[in-house]
């Protein structure tokens, strides 16, 4: 038992170190903004959109298409999300957000499936399609709808409720209000327990029913891919589609399938963009998110939780930047003791050169933490893209990939 | 193989990475070409029309050139579009208007655009047009161009500046009058010396009328991103975290990314019952904003209006004229160039204390600070 408890920690440090060592740095109370029930929440709704795209990523990743084009399914997302938002209402707009991503997967799948046409190319094909094919439908879908322009549309009509879930964060029962049970402990200022009430409290109170119905599609890809017949179909057509097609398995169709879900989870992210926003599309506002999500599916190893876990920290980091750039401070002491931590492994490996590059930076970071109260606006607004970029150096050396992606296939080929 | 596979693949990531860490720069090429395209179409018809209507006399013609957001930011764009349009029915102008690409890369072709078709006056909304302007006029002596909140060199260049300091100093006394908490915010969109003439301006404000006052200071992006004056979903979660931490009035800076300001604003106060408020900026938001969204429209308590329209009317109206003059023109609270607007009626109880600070401002008594100490 205590061997396997150890092998874990072992196992997990790159994840379990960072985490200890934020709640602890958390105590301090110009960092306290680090473990509060407001990040939580806000690195929830800026985690749902990479997530999203990350599992958009899967899904067509282990039927073996590589797809860089989730950028530009996301834009389409966005766009179509809004049109339909405006035309017909909240959810309504948000199914319709899919489709337009879906569409668009389905495209990338024609050129990469039925015409084996590389998959970076069509990909980046994809991506600077949808920029233009979004202002072009803006254009001419709102031209003479007033408060909208080439760049933006109008707002969407009806909303996408919320709600706080009662008694365990007070939430209203019949316009009553009830117990706030994790806001009080969070209150409490209790090592640790109240950091984890904060976290808590940050998945319960005002979180839109968005964020549930995309929060529920993560134990759902799970399931599909790794818990029904067609998953394993699909997965088997990324690993090895010729023993596939063998046994009678559709190939093509397996790889259309994967793709075109692909473009449904991103159009999902982009409509969530709009929806779960301010209501209004506007030009570029993906932002280069869908990258994101793809550096999320390596960092979660093609695995649904890995890819929550991935999308979740970016959005941690993005929330911290934008509450509160005091508490980015606070990670530079984070990250010194995580390379020591290192450093201590590496030496335990008798990797000497690993081990003293990992001594320069953490002397580097720790100098930098104790001559400073705060740190320069630049860095702090790149915190979340430096983060996901330390972490899948540390992570990425595991990952599985599937074993024939970015492969062109072709029907009854016998390799 | 699969490591080799793998490397190369984290390669990729980390180039996207970087990527997306400069503006998501990958989609301007394409954005660019069909820009370009649908400008020049659009230029196209003035041009012809003014060559088939040759014996009669050009109307004057004029092209406004927008910044990044476009049209329908509901802020800076709308106001310059809204002077354009104004000179176009008073002086019965032909008119043309173009918005840059999502990076807003573009903005020298659509100049030299503008001034190929032969237009009379060529207004570049922003002072990001600065390195384009000193490129581009000198080589169109006889063309009028006009820049917002910047200056160029070449002499035909009118830059059309604004004391953003003087107008953000009474929006400071207003927000420090005001406040309950004794805690108020501003949210710049990009972290650079324009914005933080509103800053500091605001900020000594506030310390005028109690320097005991907190004042939570964010940022939506910091140069060369400039995406942090159209991105509402940043300035929601901005807004809400100063709100969250006492906060009771929230001044922007920030263009688009305000509208998520105001939604934060409604959203806070709805769940805890007690009203919070943002002052808006360049429009008077209260009906900018507020006639789009009306449900935001009670949450504006006052706005920091920056009169760019009438300085692009103006040009336009000396172009007409033949008094154009190149050179900077400065505009402040004397001028009415920029003001605090009371539409709404939440800030009438102090206007007398404002009014005084205007004046002691205009006297030259009180200089508010326009640069970070």
């Amino acid at each position: 038992m205590i061997k396997n408890i150890y092998s874990f920690i072992l196992k997990r440090y790159v994840v379990i170190t960072p985490l200890l060592l934020v709640l602890i740095v958390a105590q301090r109370e110009e960092y306290s903004q680090l473990t509060t029930s407001g990040t939580f929440g806000s690195a929830i709704r800026l985690a749902i959109p990479i997530m999203l795209a990350g599992l958009g990523g899967l899904f067509s990743e282990k039927t073996g298409v590589v797809n860089i084009g989730l950028e530009g399914m996301m834009i389409m997302g966005t766009w179509f999300g809004a049109w339909g938002g405006f035309t017909y209402g909240a959810w309504q707009g948000v199914f319709i957000g899919m489709l337009g991503g879906a569409l668009f997967g389905f495209i990338h799948a024609i050129a990469t499936v039925s015409f084996q046409v590389d998959h970076i190319v069509s990909g980046v094909a994809i991506n600077i399609l949808a920029a233009g094919v979004a202002r072009f439908l803006n254009v001419i879908s709102f031209e003479d709808i007033a408060y909208a322009s080439s760049t933006a549309s109008p707002r969407i009509t009806g909303e996408i409720g919320k709600m706080t879930v009662p008694f365990l964060a007070g939430g209203p029962i019949n316009d009553e209000e009830t117990f706030n049970l994790f806001g009080n402990i969070e209150n409490l200022d209790i090592f640790l327990i109240s950091d984890f009430a904060g976290f808590i409290l940050g998945f319960l109170s005002n979180i839109s029913y968005l964020t549930i119905f995309a929060l529920a599609i993560v134990p759902f890809s799970l399931f599909i891919l790794w818990h029904t017949p067609i998953g394993l179909q699909m997965r088997s057509v990324g690993e090895y589609p010729t023993g596939s097609e063998s046994l009678g398995v559709n190939v093509y169709l397996m790889k259309y399938i994967g793709v075109t879900i692909s473009g449904a989870l991103s159009g999902l992210a982009g409509a969530y963009l709009v929806i779960g926003g301010t209501g209004i599309y506007l030009e570029g506002q993906t932002g280069g998110r869908g990258f994101i999500g793809l550096a999320s599916m390596l960092f979660g190893n093609y695995k649904p939780f890995g890819i929550l876990m991935g999308s979740g920290l970016f959005g941690f980091a993005d929330a911290l930047q934008l509450r509160s750039p005091q508490a980015v401070h606070g990670l530079l002491i984070v990250i010194s003791i995580f390379l020591f931590v290192l450093v201590l492994k590496t030496l335990f490996e008798k990797k000497y050169t690993q081990s003293l590059i990992s001594l320069l930076f953490s002397g580097a970071f720790l100098i930098w933490f104790l001559n400073s109260t705060t740190i320069p606006n630049q860095f702090v607004y790149f915190t979340p893209h430096i983060t996901t970029l330390i972490v899948l150096s540390f992570a990425n050396q595991r990952i599985k990939l599937p074993e024939k992606i970015g492969v062109p296939y072709k029907k009854g080929e016998l390799t | 193989m699969t490591r080799m596979k793998s490397k190369w693949l984290i390669l990729f990531i980390v180039f996207g990475l970087i990527l997306t860490a400069c503006g998501g720069g990958s989609d301007d090429a394409a954005e660019e070409e069909v820009v370009t395209e649908e400008t020049a179409e659009e230029l196209d018809s003035p041009a012809t029309t003014a060559a088939a209507a040759e014996p009669v006399a050009d109307p004057p013609s004029i092209c406004l050139v927008l910044d990044i957001g476009g049209l329908g930011d509901l802020s800076f764009n709308d106001l310059a579009y809204s002077g354009y349009q104004k000179a176009i029915e008073d002086f019965g102008m032909v008119g043309t208007f173009l918005e840059p690409d999502g990076g807003g890369e573009n903005r020298g072709e659509l100049l030299e655009l503008c001034a190929e078709a032969g237009n009379d006056l060529i207004i570049g909304n922003g002072f990001l047009f600065d390195g384009a302007m000193n490129e581009v006029a000198p080589n169109y002596p006889d063309i009028n161009f006009a820049i917002t909140d910047g200056v160029a060199e070449p002499s035909n260049v009118r830059g059309m500046l604004f004391k953003h300091a003087e107008g953000s100093y009474l929006a400071g006394i207003a927000a420090a009058l005001k406040t309950k908490t004794n805690n108020v915010g501003f949210i710049g969109g990009v972290d650079f010396p324009l914005i933080h003439e509103f800053e500091q301006g605001f900020l000594a404000g506030v310390a005028e009328i109690n320097p005991d006052i907190v004042v939570q200071i964010g940022y939506a992006s910091v140069p060369p991103d400039f995406s942090g004056f159209n991105d509402p979903v940043k300035g929601k979660e901005i807004a809400l975290a100063q709100y969250e931490a006492g906060a009771d009035i929230i001044y922007h800076a920030a263009g688009g990314t305000g509208t998520g300001m105001f939604e934060a604003a409604k959203e806070v106060s709805e769940a805890t019952g007690s009203k919070v408020w943002g002052i808006g900026v360049d429009f008077d938001q209260y009906y900018q904003v507020g006639t789009p969204l009306p449900d935001l429209q009670e949450y504006i308590l006052s706005s920091m209006v920056k009169a760019a329209d009438v300085s692009i009317y103006n040009a336009a109206k000396a172009t007409v004229e033949g008094t154009f003059s190149g050179g900077a023109s400065v505009d402040d609270l004397s001028t009415g160039g920029v003001y605090l607007s009371f539409s709404g009626g939440y800030i009438d109880d102090i206007k007398d204390t404002i009014e005084e600070y205007q004046a002691k401002i205009i006297s030259g008594e009180i200089v508010p600070p326009s640069v970070r100490p």
